[in-house]
């Protein structure tokens, strides 16, 4: 039986690395008949290159940066969806007046205001906060209104009826029962933002002469525009990939350990 | 039952004119106030008189145009037809694309939410692939496809191949297995069983997941044309802000809202016209 399950538990394995295997054979192959001249990615390169540049190419530097960015913009998106959200789900007159202004901002793509980003901040940090922080605040704000008109509202009245004070009704009614739906939110904003920042980031180098905002997504413009290198954007790819992946499980991880009623 | 609905009636009216005798005459103008069109208007109306103040205060039209010469700018833009023309290179592009990815993403998706070998093949792949963000291939689709209209089109059946794929899978999964057993018992032919059977059953998240497409996708090209195209909505608002135009930034910024906005209005109808059954809950 032990047996059984461990061989198909193999099978599983073998299926799952079958078609990335291929995928890279090929592309070794494809990579190989290309003239020596061509800078066409080749996978062992490729790997060559990750080592290369974490341990003398500042990738690990840039991945910082980029990082630091998306966390600041992130809390930033954070504190106004939540304050915005719970004063939308809470006052009916609140939540009428500004989601007319809320829902025709919505379909604008973050990257839209990145020209406007620059001529109000400049090609720095600052622009790549106001981005991260402009695609960041939708979903944030969006779930936490959902999170709190769906509390039940015999638990507010309950907590009014025994004289408890209004912050503390904040605190312990409405906000344990918007968390879910918060973090889901929060869940969403942060991959979006991973993704808006390598977009500014990649545009602010493509539109100013890659002049100095730093970050992953520069390095890979830089490795695009000036020495061309495909194997280390393909390795800037990948880490793009990783980040994003470790991102969305450190959040499935806090919503288990936050949230141990809701499984 | 007249006389019972002549009384559920009754108090009505009296509550009316209460509440017109409450408010000193004022009760009708109060329910105006409240209605929503008026409440969205007023809204409206507080965002640009601060957009006013904040560009009076800032004193840089450069930085941020007063609204009112931003509206101008629309205008002068309609009439010119530049904003049409570069609108529906866009759209143009995205329609492209979004058919692209549904030609390829519902077939497979179907394949794989029908044989669990399939899908253990497929699957860890998208897996893997899935969490690079369609923006971070743009550099190397820069070198591979070069400036022009491949590039966003690229980008974007990449972005939309995802969600879409996903929400079939999961659509196809969620058909009652007892719809599929019955229909096997009255012997229905494979191709019967599809037609009738799992394309009803799976459409409505197929069709969550081409509007979760369209969003991803409409929030790329922005940004692929932005870096890779001679043209559309996201090479405009770029090519206006270098010429430091920003009135006409403004205007193409406000461009993509309306567009991306009527678009999915156009993919909500037709998921209500193709599946008025369900209103279907997908997977991100």
């Amino acid at each position: 039986m032990n047996k059984i399950i461990q061989t198909s538990r193999g099978l599983a394995i073998l299926r799952a690395c079958t078609l990335p295997f291929i995928l890279l054979v090929v592309w070794q192959l494809w990579a190989m008949r290309q003239p020596a001249s061509s800078p066409a990615p080749l996978p062992l390169q490729v790997v060559l290159t990750a080592f290369e540049l974490v341990s003398k190419g500042g990738l690990v530097q840039a991945l910082v940066q980029s990082l630091g960015r998306v966390v600041t913009g992130f809390f930033i998106a954070l504190a106004l969806g939540v304050v915005i959200g719970i004063l939308m789900g809470s006052s009916r007159a609140v939540r009428e007046s500004l989601d007319p202004i809320i829902e025709s901002f919505r379909p604008i793509a973050p990257m839209a205001i990145l020209p406007i980003a620059i001529l109000w901040f400049g090609t720095g940090t600052s622009s790549a906060l106001a981005i991260v922080s402009y695609a960041a605040f939708f979903p944030v704000l969006v779930n936490t209104v959902h999170g709190v008109s769906r509390i039940d509202r015999k638990l507010v009245l309950a907590a009014q009826t025994m004289g408890v004070p209004r912050l503390t009704v904040l605190t312990r009614v409405i906000l344990p029962g918007a968390l879910p739906s918060v973090l889901l939110g929060s869940r969403l904003a942060m991959g979006v933002a991973w993704t808006a920042i390598i977009a500014a980031e990649l545009a602010v180098g493509a539109k100013s002469g890659g002049g100095g905002s730093g970050g992953i997504g520069q390095m890979m413009f830089v490795f695009y525009a000036y020495s061309i290198n495909l194997n280390a954007i393909v390795v800037c790819m990948v880490v793009v990939g990783l980040v994003a992946l470790l991102i969305d499980r450190i959040f499935r991880a806090a919503e288990i350990r936050l949230l141990p009623w809701r499984n | 039952m007249k006389p019972q609905e002549r009384q559920g009636q009754g108090p009505v009216p009296s509550q009316q004119a209460l509440a017109t005798a409450q408010g000193g005459g004022y009760g009708w103008l109060r329910r105006t106030l409240a209605n929503r069109w008026v409440v969205a208007v007023r809204s409206f109306a507080i965002f640009a008189a601060l957009w006013w103040l904040f560009y009076a205060w800032n004193g840089n039209p450069l930085q941020l145009p007063s609204p009112v010469v931003v509206v101008e700018a629309v205008w002068e833009l309609l009439v010119g037809g530049e904003l049409a023309e570069h609108a529906l290179i866009s759209t143009v592009r995205l329609m492209i694309a979004l058919c692209i990815s549904i030609l390829l993403a519902v077939p497979l998706g179907f394949w794989m939410g029908c044989s669990p070998a399939v899908n253990s093949f497929v699957d860890p792949l998208v897996e893997l692939l899935r969490p690079i963000s369609g923006i971070a291939w743009l550099p190397l689709a820069l070198f591979i496809f070069g400036v022009g209209n491949t590039l966003p089109v690229f980008i974007m059946v990449y972005v939309g191949f995802f969600p879409i794929l996903l929400n079939t899978v999961a659509g196809v999964r969620q058909v009652d297995r007892k719809l599929l057993s019955a229909a096997s018992t009255m012997g229905i032919s494979r191709a019967a069983v599809l037609r009738y059977v799992l394309i009803p059953g799976a459409l409505p998240t197929v069709m969550v997941g081409v509007r979760l497409a369209f969003a991803a996708s409409w929030a790329a090209i922005v940004a692929a044309e932005l870096i890779g195209s001679p043209s559309g909505l996201g090479f405009a608002i770029e090519w206006y802000r270098q010429l430091l135009m920003t009135p006409k930034v403004f205007a193409f910024i406000l461009v993509i809202g309306v567009v991306g906005y009527l678009c999915d209005v156009g993919l909500r109808s037709l998921q209500r016209l193709l599946t008025p059954w369900s209103e279907g809950t997908g997977v991100q």
